[in-house]
């Protein structure tokens, strides 16, 4: 019979006639103990030996019990100075009697605690009184410690030291022991074989170890040798060292994922400056220059630099002519001043609408021709207060349909259709105020995981104040949605500062799912 | 957005619907536009809405829209009001807040309810087109308190609207006993010193007179003697302010509430002196001004952005129950069109498209069935961005994880940690772009490169496992005058290589894959750089040009970033793969 060489050997080493630890046939055939488990486990398929299996506890001390082991327990110190110093009959001042024990630090504390409960006397206002007939015995924590030590069996020891009832309770003082921590206990799996009547006969009839091979080399590909190999089985079940795989950061996937949905859209992609003229981030989106809005969305403003060179001077005055008479035969512009110094100062722009803006314009690529799809998936900026839903970086998704008689029909159709391809149906439609859109709609989307109603986005028709201006005569109308707030909807993130920022934790990134 | 907190009850009273629950009021409300945010302390509720309708800054506002929204009102409604027995005469005003406007309202049954809701009515047309006073203040007064100075005519009672010298005049000023100057209310007073700002830096004080002395110091704040109770029964609203439109729209919201509250409205004369500043200098005008205004609104464009069709009785329906009026007109050649009437507390209509909307909202623009627009056009990405997404793929390939950092940084970070200074001649040591006022000092520059940002991360992540193999393409910048902006933003891609064993050599065998995958020649000719140890430290030179640099990061900066093994990285200028 031909075996792996494992096997064969400890086939060789087991016994017919006893079980034997595998551990013990493993030394004693030179082999791993788990190859000798692996190599007993198959032989046990094959019908030529027995395998068992028991529980064993051991106890190990640790340092502190070593410690005592040596000194004798803290406790028992104290009483042995406490009747040395005749408290058996008048208390003794308990700081006389730490000195005469030699305790100190942790020790103090140790040996009073014990003192109480193993009833050797009683502390009472820093006196001490021992009980002389609490120490007539040894103690039995004192003798497990030493028969822990020893390698002897605690519960033997007990039983010679203070008699038989004590054997019982040495589970009792084990635990009494791990929970002072003086010793840890452990549990292994103890195996052992035996070999069966096949086993002998095998051996009988003659039994050798295959030519086994460990790795398939170039070189027995070449020569052939594999033919002859018998190959080492692995422990196939085992887990492997762990590998991190380079991974696109996961809101990278999700802003690409928008991309594509966007690009399948009929959208193109614009792009344009972080730092921008106020002009292109608020005067062309008609907001007048002393609204609300342009500080409570606390923009960065710049203080280096802090003024755009150049505008276009003819979109600078229609949008001036704007904001201050309106537009149309009966329009009203704002009571608002207007400088053009607001208008050319930088920010850090607080949405990417300033690349509509200078899109619409014809300012960044030329003049467009209707109809037109936009989009940007680009970072705002806001002078906000960072928690885990919000940055003071974020990507926005920026989005507008140019074309003749948009209507509001048209954009609950388009945001239906984006939206479906993540999952959220049922987008509901909420009347709202943008100074840049009319009409405006904030987006509500049901949550896919959790049916909650979250607000996705908000959009609108462009004005005519803010289109005019920009010498656009046909409708645009448009929508903005913070990707985080999308990114976190799909992946269920709480707190957007693991995952966004030089706080990631790379842990997180690289447990993060694929999804598709 | 606005907040106002209303009694559900005086709600009930006010819109003459008992029978509705509160939830019933909440959903009313809702499709409005107004949200229910919470309960009051005061057991109050809490409603926000856009900033356009500031005419429902108040109970009684919120009542209007609703019983519109009910049926109960149709169309345009003007109170009437009465004669004008009292003049604001403006005479020598300050040149930084020539405007005064006002009314007077007489025959208020104040009870604490409807006194709070003067009180916050006030409180929120400052916060909002009173843009926090500086555009326009409110005063009201007990009329009873004041006594009028000779009309110009005799039969006529006024008060003065001009500027004081801040150290000259004294009054006793709200909330207090003591007498003070307009300067020393500014500085002592808890009130008046809120409001400091707003006078500081005019020679001349904003200051109202009548027979008896000054009684209103705007925008700060109003003199005792004239303050309002809940016994006050004729009031004198006065507003000054920057602009004359502005505080006239504020009277009429306020004044449009009081009557709501059962009190007439009584116009004064507002008397411009010759020599006066701003625009209406000589001028008289009657106020408050009820007058309507009309949009004409083409019906096609109603039709096409709604995007339904609608006949004309339903437009008009419409309009009227918006509490507008619209009645049939044309215009060009035959086209059918609406001339739109609008109250005078509505502040949002500037534009035909504004009456659209509300027309809209009537219609209920949840009833619409949505609608792929059919417009055909081709997608594409920007060439940066397919370059961006490339050169991403050729690192994520190489094995690097892509890390995602702010743009935002500190000069710490940025520059100091990094053994650099802003104009050094190195890469990372161009002048930083500098953000004004900044919320947090974490964030008060943009980063100039990326490798301060990964150092962060990994100084943030020593506790996880590694290699720590990052990467990251994102935008840096720095100041170029040469710039319309005066910034040149490029995207900069930095890598670092964090792990027990790792040399100049691994960073280098990571760029060659990049620069090849690109069908870039390298060359990496030895330089020096604080932030790299001296011999292992490269310019990266792509096809000839500089790009960027590569080394082993020096001991000194691994030291300050916490960590225990070594770094190799380099960092180059995108547009260099193209």
């Amino acid at each position: 019979m031909k075996l792996p060489r494992a096997q064969v050997a400890v086939l060789k080493t087991a016994d017919a006639n006893e079980y034997r630890a595998i551990t013990d046939v493993a030394t004693e055939a030179d082999l791993q103990s788990e190859t000798a488990t692996g190599a007993a486990f198959a032989l046990a398929e094959e019908g030529l030996v027995t395998v068992t299996e028991e529980t064993d506890e051991s106890i190990t001390l640790t340092e502190e019990g070593e410690q005592y082991v040596a000194e004798g327990l803290p406790e028992r110190r104290l009483y042995d100075a406490a009747l040395a110093a005749g408290a058996d009959d008048d208390p003794v001042d308990l700081g006389t009697l730490i000195g005469d024990a030699g305790l100190d630090g942790d020790a103090v504390d140790i040996a009073l605690a014990n003192f109480a409960r193993k009833g050797y006397g009683t502390v009472d206002s820093g006196e001490v009184a021992a009980d002389p007939d609490a120490g007539s015995k040894p103690d039995a924590e004192r003798v497990a410690l030493e028969a822990i030590s020893e390698g002897e069996g605690v519960a033997d020891a007990l039983a010679a030291v203070l008699g038989d009832d004590s054997q019982t309770d040495a589970e009792g003082v084990l635990d009494q022991l791990e929970r002072r921590g003086l010793g840890d206990r452990t549990e292994s799996t103890i195996r052992r074989v035996q070999l069966t009547d096949d086993a002998v006969t095998a051996l009988m009839e003659g039994v050798e170890a295959a030519e086994e091979v460990d790795q398939l080399t170039p070189d027995m590909l070449t020569s052939g040798e594999w033919r002859d190999a018998e190959f080492a089985e692995y422990n196939v079940e085992a887990e492997a060292e762990e590998i991190t795989p380079g991974t696109e950061h996961v809101l990278r996937q999700t802003a690409n994922r928008v991309k594509d949905v966007l690009v399948g859209m009929g959208f193109q992609e614009m792009q344009g400056p972080h730092a921008d003229a106020q002009f292109w981030i608020n005067d062309c989106l008609f907001m007048p220059q002393d609204h609300p809005a342009r500080t409570h969305w606390d923009q960065f403003a710049l203080s280096e630099p802090d003024q755009i060179d150049d505008l276009p001077d003819d979109v600078v005055e229609r949008v001036r002519k704007a904001h201050l008479e309106g537009v149309g035969e009966d329009g009203e512009g704002y009571h608002s001043p207007w400088e053009l110094d607001v208008a050319k100062s930088l920010d850090l722009r607080g949405h990417t609408t300033s690349l509509s803006a200078r899109y619409l314009s014809g300012y960044q690529e030329g003049e467009l021709d209707p109809p037109e799809r936009y989009f940007s998936v680009e970072k705002v900026y806001r002078n906000d207060t960072l928690d885990p839903t919000h940055l003071l970086e974020f990507f926005q998704i920026e989005g507008w349909v140019m074309a003749e008689d948009l209507s509001v029909r048209d954009l609950m159709g388009t945001f239906t259709e984006f939206y479906e391809q993540f999952g959220i149906e049922d987008i509901e439609f909420k009347p709202h105020y943008n100074p840049y859109t009319e009409p405006s709609f904030e987006l509500f989307g049901t949550h896919p995981e959790t049916g909650e109603l979250v607000e996705v986005g908000n959009s609108g028709i462009f004005r005519q104040e803010m289109l005019d201006p920009l010498g656009v005569n046909v409708d645009v109308m448009a929508w903005g949605l913070s990707l985080e707030r999308l990114l976190m909807l799909m992946y269920g993130f709480e707190d957007i500062r693991d995952v966004h920022g030089t706080l990631c934790d790379l842990q997180l990134l690289r447990d993060v799912e694929v999804v598709y | 957005m606005p907040v106002v907190d209303v009694d559900p009850d005086e709600l009930r009273e006010l819109t003459g619907h008992d029978e509705k629950s509160d939830d019933d009021l909440r959903a009313d409300l809702f499709d409005l536009g107004i949200e229910f945010e919470g309960w009051s302390e005061d057991d109050e509720m809490q409603l926000e809405f856009a900033p356009d309708r500031l005419d429902r800054l108040s109970v009684e506002g919120i009542a209007r829209s609703l019983r519109y929204h009910y049926g109960d009102d149709r169309g345009v409604y003007v109170p009437s009001t009465n004669s004008p027995e009292w003049t604001l005469v403006a005479e020598q005003t300050p040149e930084e807040r020539p405007y005064i406007t006002g009314a007077v309202v007489r025959g208020l049954d104040f009870d604490e309810d409807s006194l709070e809701s003067l009180i916050q009515i006030q409180e929120k047309l400052h916060a909002t087109m009173g843009r926090q006073r500086a555009k326009g203040a409110i005063g009201v007064h007990d009329l009873t308190m004041l006594k009028g100075e000779a009309g110009r005519d005799s039969t006529g009672k006024s008060i003065r609207y001009t500027a004081v010298d801040p150290d000259e005049e004294t009054f006793v000023p709200l909330d207090s006993d003591e007498e003070m100057t307009p300067r020393e209310v500014t500085e002592r007073h808890h009130m008046g010193a809120d409001y400091a700002g707003l006078v500081a830096d005019m020679d001349r004080y904003p200051a109202i007179y009548d027979e008896i002395g000054l009684f209103s110091f705007p925008p700060v704040i109003n003199g005792r003697r004239t303050e309002v109770s809940e016994d006050s029964r004729d009031l004198l609203i006065e507003m000054t302010g920057t602009d004359q439109w502005t505080i006239d729209h504020m009277c009429n919201i306020l004044c449009y509430s009081l009557s709501a509250r059962g009190a007439q409205i009584e116009r004064v004369t507002v008397e411009y002196a010759e020599d006066a500043p701003g625009e209406h200098a000589g001028r008289t005008l009657d106020r408050p001004d009820f007058s309507t205004k009309t949009k004409t609104v083409s019906h096609e464009r109603i039709e096409s952005i709604v995007g339904v069709g609608f006949d004309e009785e339903t437009v008009i329906d419409f309009a009227e129950r918006s509490g507008l009026d619209a009645e049939r007109t044309e215009i060009g050649d035959d086209e059918l069109a609406y001339e739109v009437e609008i109250p005078p507390y509505r502040v949002d209509v500037l534009h035909p498209l504004d009456v659209i909307d509300d027309i809209g909202r009537a219609y209920g623009f949840n009833a619409l069935e949505p609608e792929y627009p059919d417009v055909s056009t081709v997608g594409g990405r920007h060439e940066r961005s397919r370059l961006e997404d490339a050169a991403r793929d050729a690192l994520v390939g190489l094995g690097f994880e892509d890390l995602l950092n702010f743009h935002m940084i500190n000069e710490e970070e940025n520059f100091e940690r990094l053994g650099i200074e802003p104009g050094d001649d190195v890469v990372g040591g161009g002048r930083p772009v500098t953000i004004a006022q900044p919320y947090s000092e974490a964030y008060t520059i943009l980063r100039t490169w990326a490798l301060p940002s990964l150092m962060m991360v990994l100084e943030n992540n020593t506790h996880r496992a590694y290699p720590q193999h990052l990467a990251e393409i994102g935008l840096a910048a720095e100041l170029d005058e040469s710039e319309n902006t005066g910034i040149a933003e490029h995207r900069t891609v930095g890598a670092v290589l964090a792990e027990a064993e790792v040399s100049y050599e691994d960073a280098r065998a990571r760029l060659q894959a990049l620069a090849g995958a690109f069908g870039k020649g390298l060359e990496t000719p030895p330089t020096e750089h604080p932030a790299f140890i001296p011999g292992r430290t490269a310019v990266v030179v792509l096809d000839g040009e500089t790009a960027g640099m590569i080394g082993e990061v020096h001991p000194e900066v691994i030291v300050e970033h916490d960590l225990e093994v070594p770094v190799a990285a380099f960092e180059l200028r995108l547009d260099a793969l193209r």
